[in-house]
């Protein structure tokens, strides 16, 4: 047992050394984690790729955290996501001509309910 | 009218809400349709020779992203077959086995037969990712200019390729 955890210790400290070299900073870290958190992961759909265990929110993970490391932008990550998934694979939909009224209802829904108000104060 | 006004804003809203329940939710539209295939360099299964998106330009063909993991591939695996079999058909299946070892995918198709004219080998993922893959099995169909027309996800059946992809590929084809 106590040569296990020994093993199990040496181990753990033998991953962190041969991925030493492609640390993120501190920024990049902050950067990745919230990507991660905004993205979709398209298999299991009520999850973010930072929560899921799926092969594919693993492998996207990967692919985010490098480009991370590499210096893209959080935009450029994004676009790189939007132009390979489309719109669905970000939780906060991009403000675009098909996404127009979804984003504009509240205000219009607003608008409505005042007039609708004054009206019947009136 | 203006009775009227809060029971047709309900209808309006239920129908729109009862609509998005029964909408298959796993059907994404793929942002790739309409533009280029994305670049690629991968291996042949099993071999040491390398094919690039360069390399299936010039005819209509049909990408079909596969593993021996995936349980819907063997689903359409007869049905790919008897594509390929098929020489009026005349449509080149290109495989991308992602994420699974060479071993078993030269046993699977050495079980179950072999519709793919070229297979290449993705381990890693990178190239699914850039198709937009994100379950197997996944289907492309490619033009003649390595344009994709149309993406299928999951198995194929039957009635999806008279339907849908033969009178596509015969309008690509002219």
């Amino acid at each position: 047992m106590k040569y296990s955890i020994i093993v199990l210790f040496l181990l753990i400290n033998s991953n962190c050394l041969i991925s030493a070299e492609e640390q993120p900073t501190a920024d990049q870290q902050e950067m990745y984690q919230s990507i991660i958190q905004e993205v979709r992961c398209l298999v299991c759909q009520n999850q973010s790729i930072a929560e899921s265990n799926a092969d594919l929110a693993k492998d996207l993970r990967a692919q985010i955290l490098e480009q991370v490391i590499a210096g893209k932008t959080k935009y450029e990550i994004k676009n790189y996501l939007l132009n390979r998934y489309g719109d669905f694979v970000l939780y906060q939909p991009v403000f675009s001509q098909k996404t127009l009224l979804l984003w504009i209802s509240p205000i219009i829904l607003l608008i409505l309910i005042v007039g609708w108000y004054r009206k019947i104060s009136n | 009218m203006k009775r009227y006004l809060p029971i047709i804003l309900f209808l309006v809203l239920f129908i729109s809400l009862l609509k998005s329940l029964f909408q298959d939710e796993m059907d994404i539209p793929s942002p790739l349709i309409g533009k280029n295939m994305p670049n690629f360099s991968l291996t042949r299964l099993g071999e040491n020779t390398t094919v690039t998106d360069q390399d299936i330009l010039g005819e209509v063909a049909l990408i079909n992203v596969w593993a021996t993991w995936c349980v819907g591939c063997k689903e359409e695996h007869q049905l790919l077959l008897s594509l390929a079999e098929e020489p009026s058909i005349n449509l080149p299946i290109i495989g991308i086995n992602w994420k699974d070892q060479d071993q078993l995918a030269i046993q699977w198709l050495d079980e179950l037969g072999n519709p793919y004219q070229e297979i290449l080998s993705d381990p890693i993922g990178n190239t699914a990712i850039d198709f937009g893959v994100y379950g197997a099995p996944e289907s492309f169909l490619i033009d003649r200019d390595g344009i994709i027309r149309y993406k299928h996800i999951g198995p194929l059946t039957l009635p999806i390729w008279t339907n849908e992809i033969k009178p596509l590929i015969e309008e690509l084809k002219q």
